[in-house]
């Protein structure tokens, strides 16, 4: 079975460049058949690669020990469920897995596009053939999954990492790997648009949903991972800056600043440049991700030593697709000219470009900042980090930004924006973000991020229900439906504008949920069986602390019953430990949540004492934090929408009566009256617990990053690890027995010989790294304003070319027809 | 696609192979008794697979050795085709409809609404023309070409960048940006040449 797996790489390695061999000279010597076959080839690679995978997945249901890469990543006690997807549960895999899918793709995206985009597939098919070649490689010479154990094959496998033996984690990769495969094809069809110099906006028509849908995939994957972390890590947060969550992170941001400029281009044929560039640009950040995540080269440079192969392979591979797409770009600048000029600041292009900037700060911002332990590490030999707070105050600002033009662009006309006009479309959104921030202020919020956003979220809010409600009025004007009713025709006319817009009350939503954070709140407790502590509105009763076992694992659990500010039982609550068999020195940490929309209930057990039944608990209330799913759901609906093929909507359209929205919503509204929640018992106090940290304690622990290797740096205040339950006792111990917060940081440089413990670096020169992003901010605010400055300077040349370029006036007959078909459309 | 190269009752390929894989799928299920059946389920979708490479390469191979009459290969280079087309004119068709009513909506400025309204009709009646004209218009194209290149010299600059089959980029450039405009007698409100009433008051345009 493995021989055959790895011939099949090597089958579809030949393949693939005969598919791109092929396709390459079928194009420059017009030759169909070659062409066809080419594409031919290409399906042959996603064929091939099908029958592989199935190969390894049947290794591992089938338990076939003798192939190393089964052995390391699987058991034969597993669910079948996490057999299967042990498939991408290590690198080798989900190299694999990677080519897989792209090669699906790619499949996908050329039979689509074979008839309208015909001069444009022979370099789709090769771009992506070469990119399926690169992993090939790296598969059949350095990783292959297929690779067996030379003597004497164990019997036993190994068994996948606990801490991935979750649902969320067992979809999460897939998920994100379909967002970072099918960004791939924006990139192979604006690199085929390059080549052939069809620079016209066909190219970006193909690409428009495929480049949503990996969006969508890509925001999936990322939500994903926050429940996951959320769940499985049990530090009480769900985004921690690592550097795995960064690589998802990069290529987001510039998708999402593709998604938007490349309406500029379609409307007003600006950014044609940028725009190509951003598609590369998101390509390499996907590849750079997967580099990155894979080779270790955040944990430290010196995993270049460990993997130089595989690093040099992935640089080399990168700078490659740097030098070749962008020399295309620089080839075809002539061909890249705008149409048009910017007019104004206040236009909607004006928005998009403000839009950006943000994005692309942002994305740079992360990166910069993932990689500044590497950069110190290579410039200056000493290992520096910087921790999720430096994260937070830089990217607070970045996101609120960010909020504030997504209620901006959809008020601003295209090209300029009248001061009538202006005041027209912002009143009312201002009026609704000026009484949100006035309730803020009255109920007494104090943490002024988190203030600015509830604001700001309602100013979103305000512009997009604004949008509707005027764009129904219209329509209403028009069609004489209800306004409900003319609401929904009119998400089907534009669905791309509308889905948009409920995608941007996802993104509110979630923003809500971010804003949360700024009134979370966490203690620690020891507590032993009938003890009880209050954390906030919540009285917390530990009942005892069990011991069980199953076939897998070993349990801990501590038994919680949880009050309410009136001393009413409102639940019981398990946080637990699991001991994995043959992975016990790395327990996974069980947390237990009360989820509710205004906060949730968060309790995690880092340590206990089995024998004195005694249990430390974390105690975290996260408000607001279910909007985030709430407002990833939301998103999904908006994509969905925007999505949706045409004919679907219309169809729908057909069948819908006048007045049936509100008919339908009406229904909803009486079904949905919430249940109501049964009162429970009361139960007699018997003693308080103990609250073991201090405001110093805090400080300190929260100075040093976890340093165990598998909790990627959280800060160790709030680390839900073994080892940091042990540093917080001995920080502990040494304030307690009167040193300074400097003398016990100080003390754990020393015993780990290098500054990387700290969540920030203590001297000076080290804090002047931190102008970098400001540099590269003001760097990206000056090329922005450069390009508006060149655009209207371009205004008359382009005005006078358009005076000399107008057409005789349209073919009369041709011109009734289309105001026919105009009005046969709606 | 392989449907297509087979045009009788017969077998096609794709069924063939498709049959052939569930066939061999039967055998190996009968042989891999004693196993579990998740890995039986498994191995069987993974031979049906196989059937799908067995296709694949017979498409890839069938295109360089068939003769011509059993290929269905897709008209010339560069050709698209009707539904291609169609779709294309339809997205247009939208995006007027769409930039209507941000006028309506008081977004759009007047001027704004009739340079890309002028622009995005003039890029619609020209895929209606190439709609009407069917596969052969190629060769109005290439005739018109040749008019304006011979009437024309101050809009040599403007032909199209490339000469061969981009017949969207041709468009664009012959069409230009915004066709004349009338104005109402009545209000003044520019209209399209092409307009019989005035968008604005309503008032009949002169011709």
């Amino acid at each position: 079975m493995a021989s055959l797996g790895a011939f099949i790489l090597v089958l579809t390695f030949v393949a693939a460049a005969y598919a791109a061999g092929a396709s390459v000279a079928g194009a420059r010597r017009r030759n169909n058949r070659l062409i066809e076959s080419g594409i031919g080839a290409f399906y042959l690679v996603a064929a091939l690669l099908a029958v592989a995978s199935g190969i390894i997945i049947y290794a591992f249901v089938a338990g076939d020990f003798s192939i190393k890469y089964v052995q390391r990543y699987s058991d034969s006690v597993q669910p079948l469920f996490y057999k299967i997807t042990s498939y991408w549960g290590g690198l080798d895999g989900s190299v694999m897995f990677w080519v897989f899918l792209l090669s699906v793709f790619g499949s996908v995206a050329v039979k689509v596009n074979r008839e309208r985009h015909r001069e444009l597939i022979p370099y789709v098919v090769a771009v992506t053939a070469v990119v399926e070649m690169f992993f090939l490689f790296l598969m059949i010479v350095h990783n292959n999954p297929f690779e067996t154990y030379l003597t004497e094959s164990p019997t036993e496998g190994r068994g996948l990492n606990p801490l991935l033996q979750n649902f969320y984690m067992a979809i999460h990769p897939p998920t994100m790997y379909l967002g970072f495969v099918g960004l791939t094809i924006p990139f192979a069809f604006g690199m085929a648009a390059l080549i052939t110099g069809h620079l016209d906006d066909s190219w970006l028509r193909a690409v428009r949903r495929w480049t949503m849908f990996s969006w969508f995939f890509l925001s999936f994957g990322l939500t994903l991972g926050m429940i996951w972390a959320y769940e499985e890590l049990g530090w009480g947060g769900f985004w921690g800056w690592d550097p795995v969550e960064n690589a998802g992170l990069l290529p987001w941001f510039t998708a999402t600043a593709f998604l938007h400029s490349v309406m500029v281009q379609e409307r007003r044929g600006m950014l044609r440049v940028w725009n190509v560039s951003l598609v590369i640009l998101t390509f390499l950040l996907t590849i750079f991700g997967t580099f990155m995540t894979r080779s270790g080269i955040v944990q430290s440079v010196h995993a270049f030593g460990e993997d130089p192969e595989l690093a040099r392979m992935f640089l080399t591979f990168m700078a490659g697709i740097t030098l070749f797409s962008f020399g295309w770009v620089i080839y075809r600048l002539p061909m890249l000219k705008a149409r048009n000029e910017l007019e104004s600041w206040a236009s909607r292009e004006g928005a998009f470009l403000a839009n950006n900037w943000a994005l692309l700060f942002g994305a740079f911002f992360v990166l910069f900042a993932t990689m500044y332990p590497t950069i110190t590490e290579a410039i200056s030999g000493e290992r520096l980090s910087v921790g999720p707070s430096f994260f937070n105050k830089w990217m607070t600002p970045v996101g609120l930004i960010l909020l504030f033009l997504t209620g901006v662009g959809p008020l601003l006309a295209w090209r300029k924006s009248s001061l009538p006009n202006l005041a027209q479309q912002f009143l009312w959104p201002a009026v609704s973000a000026l009484v949100v921030g006035g309730v803020v202020v009255a109920l007494g919020v104090r943490v002024w991020s988190s203030g600015i956003c509830f604001a700001l979220c309602g100013f979103v809010f305000g512009t997009i229900s604004q949008e509707y409600i005027r764009g129904a009025n219209v329509r209403r004007a028009t069609s004489g439906a209800d306004l409900l009713t003319a609401m929904v025709g009119l998400v089907g006319r534009n669905k791309r504008r509308y889905g948009g817009y409920i995608v941007h009350v996802g993104i509110v939503l979630m923003f809500l949920g971010f804003a949360g954070e700024g009134f979370s709140r966490d203690e620690q407790l020891l507590v032993r069986p009938g003890q009880e502590a209050t954390v906030g509105d919540y009285t917390l009763r530990m009942d005892a602390l069990r011991v069980t076992e199953d076939n897998q694992k070993q349990m801990i659990t501590a038994h919680i019953t949880v009050k309410d500010a009136d001393g009413q039982e409102i639940g019981k609550m398990y946080p637990a430990k699991w001991y994995f068999a043959r992975h016990e020195e790395e327990p996974t940490t069980e947390v237990a949540i009360r989820r509710s929309f205004a906060e949730d209930l968060y309790i995690v057990m880092p340590a206990f004492e089995v024998k004195e039944q005694s249990a430390s608990i974390e105690v975290h209330i996260n408000p607001l934090i279910n909007w985030i799913w709430l407002g990833f759901a939301v998103l999904a609906l908006g994509t969905a929408i925007a999505l949706l093929p045409e004919s679907a909507f219309t169809f729908a359209m057909a069948k819908l009566p006048a007045e049936a929205a509100t008919a339908a919503f009406l229904l909803f509204t009486l079904l949905g009256v919430p249940a109501v929640v049964a009162a429970q018992h009361m139960e007699t106090p018997m003693t308080g617990g103990v609250v073991v940290r201090s405001p110093a304690e805090k400080s300190a622990t929260d100075k040093l990053a976890c340093w165990c290797g598998g909790c990627s740096k959280l800060q160790v205040g709030s680390c839900s690890c073994g080892h940091c339950a042990i540093v917080r006792k001995e920080v502990t111990t040494m304030l307690a027995s009167g040193k300074s917060e400097d003398q016990v940081l100080q003390h754990y440089v020393a015993q780990n010989g290098g500054m990387h413990v700290l969540t920030e670096p203590p001297t000076m020169t080290f804090r002047l790294s931190y102008l970098v992003p400001y540099g590269m901010g003001m760097a990206g605010l000056l090329v922005a304003g450069f390009v508006a400055v060149r655009w209207s300077r371009r205004s008359d040349a382009a005005e006078a070319s358009a005076a000399r370029n107008s057409a005789p006036s349209e073919d009369a007959t041709l011109a009734t027809r289309l105001d026919d078909e105009l009005r046969d459309l709606d | 696609m392989s449907s297509a190269t087979s045009t009788d009752a017969s077998l096609r390929p794709w069924q063939f192979f498709l049959l052939a894989g569930m066939l061999c799928a039967t055998a190996v299920v009968i042989v891999a008794t004693g196993q579990s059946p998740a890995s039986i389920v498994i191995l069987s979708i993974t031979v049906v697979t196989a059937s799908f490479v067995a296709l694949a390469a017979y498409r890839s191979l069938a295109p360089l050795v068939l003769p011509e009459s059993l290929l269905l290969l897709p008209s010339l280079f560069g050709g698209r085709t009707r539904a291609g087309l169609e779709r294309e004119k339809t997205l247009v068709l939208r995006t007027i409809k769409e930039l209507e009513f941000d006028f309506a909506m008081g977004k759009v400025s007047r001027s704004d609404y009739d340079l890309l309204g002028g622009r995005l009709r003039a890029r619609a009646i020209g895929l209606i023309k190439q709609i009407d004209a069917g596969a052969g218009y190629r060769g109005v194209i290439e005739n018109e070409l040749a008019a304006r290149t011979a009437g024309m010299a101050s809009t040599a600059e403007h032909t199209p960048r490339t000469t061969d089959d981009d017949v969207a980029t041709i468009d664009d450039g012959a069409h230009g940006l915004s066709p004349a405009i009338t104005a109402c007698a009545s209000c003044g409100v520019s209209n399209e040449p092409d307009a019989r009433f005035c968008k604005n008051c309503g008032t009949k345009l002169a011709a």
